[in-house]
């Protein structure tokens, strides 16, 4: 097949091209003309404003740069206690026997709960006065470690990345499986015969093969911590004193509570290049990752 | 078979973008029968069923018109109301509330002037301040909520406590006395509503000036002033003594509500909309209302807190607002307004209206008490409004009262 010889294929491109740009292309650069106004967005009138909500959010707007870093540890976290997790239980479940199956069934689970519910029901976990965390710790005769989880603002961020382990971790799971049953078993007889250890085996064989997975989680966990608004607005609102406020709930504040729906774009802008910036990073190491290989 | 193919697809992307431009397009507003077809949006769910019965009997005696009412959740009506009501089709009577939310819709231009309608002379004049601005009346607030802890009255009498403080140090006693007994001393929600709430009252008599927050956006004044930093430090004590529960921070509405209802706590630190919450838990608790007087009893100038809400409107932009008018007229009759407040046990601003419920009955009381309009509602930003809120929390987690002023104001600078 070829476009350029075929030109009546493009016309294949039109439906979804329409439905990229109504719902993507044309906010997006709507967004972007906002964000240079001071536009409230209920009066019909604004004012062109120039850099002034930039200048003002990089200079002066403590609480933007608190969520962009309350945004980055959010993100850390589910990643790396994320994918540990998930590769960790897939090297466990890799036969397809039917307990494995089953357990990976189970640990799937909660992706297919609705966010608000998981919400409420780690919130419930976490109450310090009847969540059933802080009652496990008071049997273990650990009441030492009990918390107010979401209250405490050194910890709430944590707390809330714990739920979103939880809430991911079967999914990426399921990827590593797949990537490791696609590893050819004679690279593994290869290393026995060599006498490789058990960790010499996970370190140049398994982790070598399933970089392309580990890429994949990799990068989908970092967008999805990046967008975990649901779960935050709905344990936290982003307190207790901004400590789980990230980019996402706070453009929600400031365009829906504060009404500043200028001030919003241009924070909205400047979350898209913080993004952007991120995922080009990881495609960079996903072509050294393939170098590796 | 190609060209079938490719056909197909192109009338689908028609009929797609066909979707999009009928939603744009103006809904007929009519009920289709010669009737005035009204909406009503508002976010109070719990009251459904008094609105039900309320308009049933609206639409009985107004046979042309027809009340169709929606309520959203009250985060999404806070957030969404305003763009809901621009293009006029829906929420030809809404309603709004006091601050920063009527703030926005009246610089939006969506509040029909209300200013020359009969229906006010049934308010008590005192009690629809909070819909005015620039000498017009923009809309007639209907509840009245005292915002300031409620008590358990039957576990007050057991243990003989007197639940009027005059003072600092005999609010302080009170709590010690209830500690003293194994209970925890109030039951206070810092998860969600707990710190915008109890702040009303902490601070009322630390600044008796109503201007202050004015003053505040104004530059005039501080929260790293007195005021401020004695409230918090104020908190701090609270907390540091153990009267505020265990992980205060952590407890939300729904938790300290079951602590009050099921005797754990002895206070709840929100306001008289959690009557009917604490009731449906324990039908049999006696509860009745207090507030902390943070000065000396010479000093004290307010004795409660009390907030007027739910405010009907008229929108601007609708195109039956006669019909609209009819039924924010309606519902500002005495029997009416009753109907409302005892179906929904909660207090309302008509005049004369008699309460049949012990716990609206036993806070009548407070109507004739020197209160005072919720401070936090006179905040007119809500970025300044969340930074007062959040040196509170930070204090709860320990942050020193100075410091925790000191990093808030730094905030509201960047938001004056």
């Amino acid at each position: 097949m070829n476009l350029k010889r075929n030109k009546v294929l493009l016309l294949f491109l039109i439906p979804g091209l329409i439905l990229y740009s109504i719902f993507f292309i044309i906010p997006t650069i709507n967004a972007v003309i906002y964000s240079f106004t001071d536009w409230d967005g209920l009066s019909p009138d604004y004012n062109i404003v120039g850099f002034d909500n930039y200048i003002n959010i990089l200079t002066n707007d403590s609480i933007f740069l608190k969520a962009m870093g309350n945004n980055l540890k959010f993100m850390l976290f589910v990643l790396i206690f994320q994918t540990g997790f998930s590769l960790l239980f897939a090297l466990f479940l890799i036969k397809n026997t039917k307990t494995n199956v089953f357990l990976r069934a189970l640990y799937f689970f909660p992706t297919i709960l609705s966010s608000v519910s998981v919400a409420f029901i780690w919130s419930f976990v976490y109450d310090p006065n009847i969540g059933i965390l802080n009652t496990i710790l008071g049997y273990l005769n650990l009441e030492f470690l009990q918390q107010s989880w979401l209250g405490n603002q050194n910890i709430a961020i944590y707390s809330v990345a714990v739920t979103q382990v939880w809430f991911h971790t079967g999914q990426m799971l399921v990827i590593f499986v797949a990537g490791l049953q696609a590893i050819p078993k004679d690279l593994y007889e290869v290393a026995n015969i060599e006498g490789a250890s058990r960790w010499q085996r996970f370190r140049y064989v398994t982790w070598p093969m399933i970089a392309p997975s580990a890429t994949i989680v990799m990068a989908y966990t970092t967008i999805q911590s990046f967008k975990a608004f649901d779960l935050i607005f709905a344990m936290t609102r982003g307190g207790p004193n901004y400590s789980t406020e990230i980019l996402a709930t706070l453009i929600y504040t400031t365009a829906f509570r504060s009404f500043e729906f200028g001030y919003a774009s241009a924070e909205s802008v400047l979350f898209m290049i913080i993004i952007a910036i991120i995922t080009v990073l990881q495609f960079r190491i996903l072509r050294a990752s393939k170098v590796q290989e | 078979m190609k060209r079938m193919f490719l056909v197909s697809i192109l009338i689908l992307s028609v009929v797609l973008s066909g979707c999009v431009g009928s939603t744009s397009s103006n809904s007929d507003s009519g009920a289709g029968d010669g009737k005035t077809k009204i909406s009503f949006i508002h976010w109070r769910g719990e009251d459904k069923e008094a609105f039900d019965s309320l308009i049933a009997e609206f639409e009985e005696q107004n046979k042309d018109i027809e009340v169709d009412m929606t309520i959203y959740p009250s985060e999404q009506y806070q957030s969404t109301a305003q763009t809901l009501l621009r293009d006029g089709s829906t929420g030809d009577v809404f309603t709004s509330y006091p601050g920063s939310h009527f703030e926005i819709i009246k610089q939006a231009g969506l509040f029909e002037d209300l200013s020359n309608e009969d229906f006010l002379e049934n308010y008590n004049e005192r009690l629809i301040l909070a819909g005015q601005a620039d000498d017009k009346q923009y809309a007639v607030p209907l509840q009245l909520v005292f915002n300031q802890p409620i008590y358990n009255a039957t576990l007050f009498e057991e243990l003989g406590l007197d639940p009027n403080p005059k003072s600092w140090e005999e609010f302080l006693a009170l709590c010690q006395a209830i500690a003293d007994a194994g209970h925890t001393p109030i039951a206070f929600p810092g998860a969600d509503i707990g710190p915008g709430q109890f702040m009303n009252s902490m601070m009322m008599n630390n600044a008796p000036e109503e201007d202050v927050f004015d003053k505040l956006i104004a530059g005039e004044a501080r929260l790293t002033d007195e005021w401020w930093v004695k409230t918090l430090t104020q908190f701090k004590e609270l907390n540091d003594k153990g009267y505020l529960g265990n992980g205060a921070l952590g407890t939300n509405h729904p938790g300290a509500i079951a602590m009050i209802a099921n005797g754990e706590a002895a206070m709840l630190a929100t306001g008289s909309f959690a009557v009917a919450g604490i009731k449906e838990i324990n039908p049999d608790i006696e509860l009745g209302l207090l507030a902390p007087i943070t000065v000396s009893e010479s000093e004290a100038v307010w004795e409660g807190i009390h907030t007027t809400t739910f405010m009907l409107a008229v929108n601007s932009k609708s195109s039956k607002k006669e019909a609209a008018k009819k039924f924010v007229s309606f519902l500002s009759e005495k029997e009416n307004a009753e109907e409302y407040a005892n179906k929904t046990s909660q207090h309302v601003t008509v005049n004369d209206v008699e309460y049949t419920s012990e716990e609206l009955k036993s806070a009548e009381e407070w109507f004739e008490k020197n209160t005072r309009f919720q401070p936090r509602y006179l905040i007119p930003n809500a970025n300044v409004e969340k930074a007062v809120i959040a040196s509170i929390q930070a204090v709860l987690n320990g942050t020193d009262p100075v410091k925790a002023a000191e990093d808030s104001q730094k905030i509201v600078d960047q938001n004056i």
